[in-house]
């Protein structure tokens, strides 16, 4: 399983595809020499004698872009909006580089940093080829020695890693990292980790680099610097430990710091450090070039404004000031003022597809700390009945304008895991057929017509919603309405996001609501934590969630037989090298979700909107909107440009 | 007087100390730590960590140890070493953050307060000599509006105006050139640019509310028989009014002075958010969301500091404008 850059670009016009490839041959890898040609602030740069020429920044073999649509030109500002302290997106946009990052529509992990990389036939060896001649932003060269220092210093280093990152481990011990020469480093697991590359085209991945410039960060470690600590403290950090994570941490810190070289196509110039405005600038070293020989970015700086309110940001954008965005301003409420204000603003739209299936799963605790709700929750009888007392068609219209057709907690139409069975089943709004299987469970009724617990007392429980989402909260209303029609009383608890999540992860609470459950396939082999209790985030039988997490805590509990099975099989899944066979594997475990129908599903989360400044070329009109495949960053921003 | 003044003084002491307990502690009632609100607010956005980075992170920062150790661990850095710990949201010593946060909110604090202290008075005065006058009712109509309507609203509506029929960049006090650009005169112009939307949104309750409480009580004053005697003494009407019942209804602005210095560095937080406003405000409100308790208690240290000296400031300044209360 051999990757090479170009191979991948399935999407693109074969003539710009052919032409590049024509090039790169044509030319070999000495022979780029001369065509390779430079943003116009760089050469004023080079022309100044301030920094070397472009044949000596770029690798000896740099990785040739081919962009989306057409190739650019250089100049321009990419205008974007942060909310608050602590917002992800710089990591999103300017920081997505690692050594393998996803492709565009999400199929395949492709070379970024790495020229190329292979892995051997059961997975537990991962060997990366590195590019001669590629340099850090401060025109250091970045070789194995860097990846090396990553790997025993910072990650082996039981101070600064208290215990390795799970997706970097594999039978319980964790990855062997050995370099072979300048340029080429190999990981190594005790056992197969067959997910190891989709981790690392996550947001998992940009640890590894951010933690590897030597010459910047050795200066922070005790190891290399007996003054490490005094000096920390001189900074006003507790010790030399927690001043070298703010470095390199994920998440925010790593970008509160501007001196950290890095590999990115921006590098900031004013950090995201509370005190104005974040700006990044062209990374006179970035490794890319296009089929020109042009070197990336075509873009010059990256701004992002740092706003308080997401109002205030949707207002930036139908004002004009925002170029590619759809953080902060996709919310449903936002929708008609962006979809409406495009000509003022001069902007398009692009879609951004929610990787989840589900607008509002309704989750109840199958482990619930009493016994008897406990027992009716788990009654799969019970939650049939429920789901067949919600009028979904209703829900659509009144919650989401028609854009949300029923579905259930089930993969998305159109990929691979898709089973219509799975999405439509008890999804029909049907009292009478409610009726009958909630008697099953609990037929006795109290005078108010509401039914009993088989102790007596009147059925009740609370449904825990976010605060912040409006939408849910109102969704939640009807759905009380739905289910006392059939004597099953409800309460709506909106709560401030850390109390509900507090709960949660100590297993006390009745049942929440969440946006999730299913999506597209690399989601479910990532993430599957809505399809059988996986971690604590899996209210539905939030105990078991926490065991297949950490036996250990005080609030797991070993899930019974099935959930044991579906886990194995996850097992079965991370161990399993091809993409074919994962599959597989996951139709067995969707096999145990469906039934076992542990989530009510409700509404299909309608498609979002992202909106792209008209002049801005090489962009999507759609692409994946989630952590996971780190929105927008696969869109690879460093080959977008401006006409005009 | 001086005893009284450094008795005072020396008084404060202890109570900011016993503040700063009661803050920590406060600050740390919620359910949950830092490491909670970070997760809280990562699921909300669908986005996880790895439960071994959280066990690091919890580890590092020293949120096993029992609470009191905590504190005595922060208070004992503050006295000795004047060092107010390290806020965990942005990674920065939080005196540093607190400083860098503290001018422009001085600026936009000050030029509230000269913009409702220059409406006010002048209307409230009016307002009260000339009661029920056309002026009278058009200044109470618009007074009771500026009451009631809520600032953020108001935040709101200037906003979407200003950026739709102005062009004008939205919220912020700077326009993109000038956000990181060094102090030049361009840039005070440009802040000038923005400043009277927050100017205008903060102001208009303060404006109004002090109209209606000068009217009040310089209607109760003027009633009164001294003010009679001085106009059969002859005085001419300015110098009656101004040297003699605006002075005495003063005297709640005075003493409610103190209350001030405490919101110039906190208040209007939720206009600041609306405005997207560099201030204080909104990051005192996200490190008590973030649950950064650091940066948290260190905001609440300062601010009831400041609440302690504004109290004895404005109590100094009142027995220097009114001889009746003063203590002897």
């Amino acid at each position: 399983m051999t990757h090479h850059p170009r191979s991948s670009w399935t999407s693109v016009p074969l003539r710009v595809a052919a032409c590049g490839v024509a090039l790169a041959f044509a030319m070999g890898a000495s022979a780029w020499a001369q065509p390779y040609s430079e943003a116009p602030m760089l050469a004023e740069q080079v022309a100044a004698g301030t920094l070397p020429p472009v044949d000596e920044r770029l690798p000896d073999d740099p990785l040739v872009e081919v962009p989306l649509e057409s190739v650019g030109t250089y100049g321009g500002t990419w205008r974007q909006a942060l909310r608050g302290g602590s917002d992800n997106l710089i990591e999103r946009t300017v920081g997505y580089t690692r050594l393998a990052r996803w492709n565009r529509e999400w199929t395949d992990v492709i070379p970024d940093v790495a020229e190329s990389f292979t892995v051997n036939d059961d997975a537990t060896e991962f060997t990366f080829q590195l590019r001669e001649g590629h340099r850090w932003s401060d025109g250091e060269p970045f070789t194995s020695a860097d990846i090396l220092f990553w790997y025993n210093d910072v990650l082996m280093n039981e101070a600064l890693t208290p215990e390795v990152p799970s997706w970097l481990q594999s039978g319980g011990e964790p990855v062997m990292v050995e370099a072979n020469g300048d340029h080429e480093v190999t990981f190594r697991f005790a056992e197969p980790n067959a997910l190891f590359l989709s981790n690392m085209a996550t947001v998992r991945g940009a640890a590894i680099l951010a933690a590897s410039p030597r010459h910047y960060l050795e200066q922070f470690h005790a190891d290399y610097n007996d003054q490490a600590d005094a000096m920390a403290q001189e900074a006003g950090s507790a010790d030399w430990v927690q001043h070298f994570t703010t470095r390199v941490e994920y998440p925010h810190s790593r970008w509160r710091d501007a001196d950290r070289p890095s590999l990115d196509a921006w590098v900031l110039t004013e950090p995201y450090d509370g005190s104005g405005q974040v700006v990044a600038e062209r990374n006179p070293y970035y490794h890319k070039v296009d089929p020109e020989g042009q070197q990336l970015p075509y873009i010059d700086y990256v701004t992002f404004d740092v706003m308080e309110s997401r109002q205030s940001i949707v207002l930036m954008a139908i004002n004009g000031e925002l170029d590619f965005q759809n953080r902060h301003i996709e919310t449903a409420d936002a929708r008609p003022l962006i979809v409406q204000n495009q000509e003022q603003g001069n902007y398009d739209l692009w879609i951004a597809q929610p990787a989840w299936s589900n607008a509002m799963m309704i989750n109840l605790n199958q482990t619930h700390k009493d016994p008897v709700l406990r027992e009716i929750f788990s009654d799969r009888d019970f939650r049939v009945g429920l789901s067949h007392a919600i009028n979904r068609d209703e829900l659509n219209q009144i919650i989401y304008a028609g854009v949300a057709p029923p579905y259930q907690a089930a993969p998305r139409p159109g990929t691979e895991l898709y089973d219509e069975e799975m999405a439509t089943q008890y999804i029909e709004h049907d009292p009478a057929l409610a009726n009958e299987y909630l008697d099953q469970v609990v037929p006795e009724r109290d005078q108010d017509g509401f039914r009993l617990r088989p102790d007596g007392e009147r059925l009740s429980f609370a449904v825990n919603v976010l605060n912040s989402r409006q939408f849910q909260i109102d969704a939640l209303e009807l759905v009380r309405g739905y289910w006392a029609d059939v004597g099953i009383e409800m309460f709506v608890r909106p709560l401030e996001r850390s109390l509900s999540i507090s709960l949660r992860q100590a297993n006390d609470h009745d049942a929440n609501v969440w946006i999730g459950g299913g999506g597209y396939d690399r989601l479910g082999l990532l993430d599957p934590k809505w399809y059988f209790p996986f971690e604590w985030q899996s209210s539905y039988a939030g105990a078991w969630g926490i065991w297949a997490q950490n036996p250990n805590d005080p609030n797991a509990e070993e899930p019974d037989e099935t959930v044991l099975r579906a886990l194995n099989l996850y097992r079965q899944v991370q161990a399993t090298p091809d993409l074919e066979g994962q599959l597989d594997l996951m139709r067995q475990i969707l096999e145990i979700t469906e039934e076992q129908f542990y989530v009510i599903g409700t509404n299909m989360e309608p498609d979002r909107v992202g909106i792209v400044n008209a002049d801005l070329r090489n962009v999507p009109d759609a692409m994946p909107n989630t952590y996971f495949y780190m929105t927008p960053g696969p869109a690879a921003a460093e080959q977008f440009y401006y006409v005009n | 007087m001086l005893t009284y003044i450094l008795r005072r003084i020396l008084f404060m002491v202890p109570v900011t100390l016993a503040i700063s307990l009661v803050a920590f502690i406060i600050i740390q009632l919620p359910p949950g730590d830092f490491i909670t609100a970070l997760t809280a607010q990562m699921a909300e956005n669908n986005e996880t960590l790895d439960p071994e980075t959280l066990a690091a992170l919890r580890d590092r920062y020293g949120f096993d140890q029992p609470m009191i150790v905590q504190y005595w661990k922060w208070i004992t850095g503050i006295v000795f070493r004047g060092d107010f710990g390290q806020s965990f949201e942005w990674s920065r010593p939080v005196a540093d953050l607190i400083w860098d946060r503290l001018g422009l909110t001085l600026i936009v604090s000050f030029a509230t307060l000269v913009f409702v202290w220059v409406l006010a008075f002048p209307i409230g005065i009016y307002s009260a000599v000339r009661q029920y006058s056309w002026g009278d009712y058009i200044a109470t109509f618009f007074g009771f509006i500026g009451l009631a309507v809520p600032n953020f609203l108001l935040a709101l509506v200037l906003m979407y105006l200003s950026s739709r029929y102005l062009g004008a960049s939205v919220g912020g006090l700077f326009s993109a050139e000038y956000v990181n650009a060094d102090w030049s005169w361009g840039r005070v112009v440009d802040l000038l640019n923005h400043l009277w939307v927050p100017v205008i949104v903060l102001g208009t309750g303060g404006t109004a509310a002090l109209i209606r409480i000068m009217r009040a009580n310089l209607l109760d004053e003027l009633k009164k028989p001294y003010v009679e005697l001085a106009r059969a003494r002859g005085l001419s009407e300015t110098r009656l009014l101004l040297k003699y019942p605006v002075r005495v209804a003063l005297n709640p602005f005075i003493s409610t002075l103190g209350w001030i210095l405490p919101t110039l560095v906190s208040g209007a937080v939720v206009t600041a958010i609306v405005l997207s406003l560099p201030t204080s405000g909104p990051l005192l409100l996200n490190a008590l969301f973030a649950q950064d308790m650091y940066l948290a208690g260190g905001f609440i240290l300062l601010l009831s500091i400041l609440t302690l000296i504004g109290t004895l400031v404005s109590d100094l300044l009142l027995a220097w404008l009114d001889p009746r209360i003063r203590y002897e």
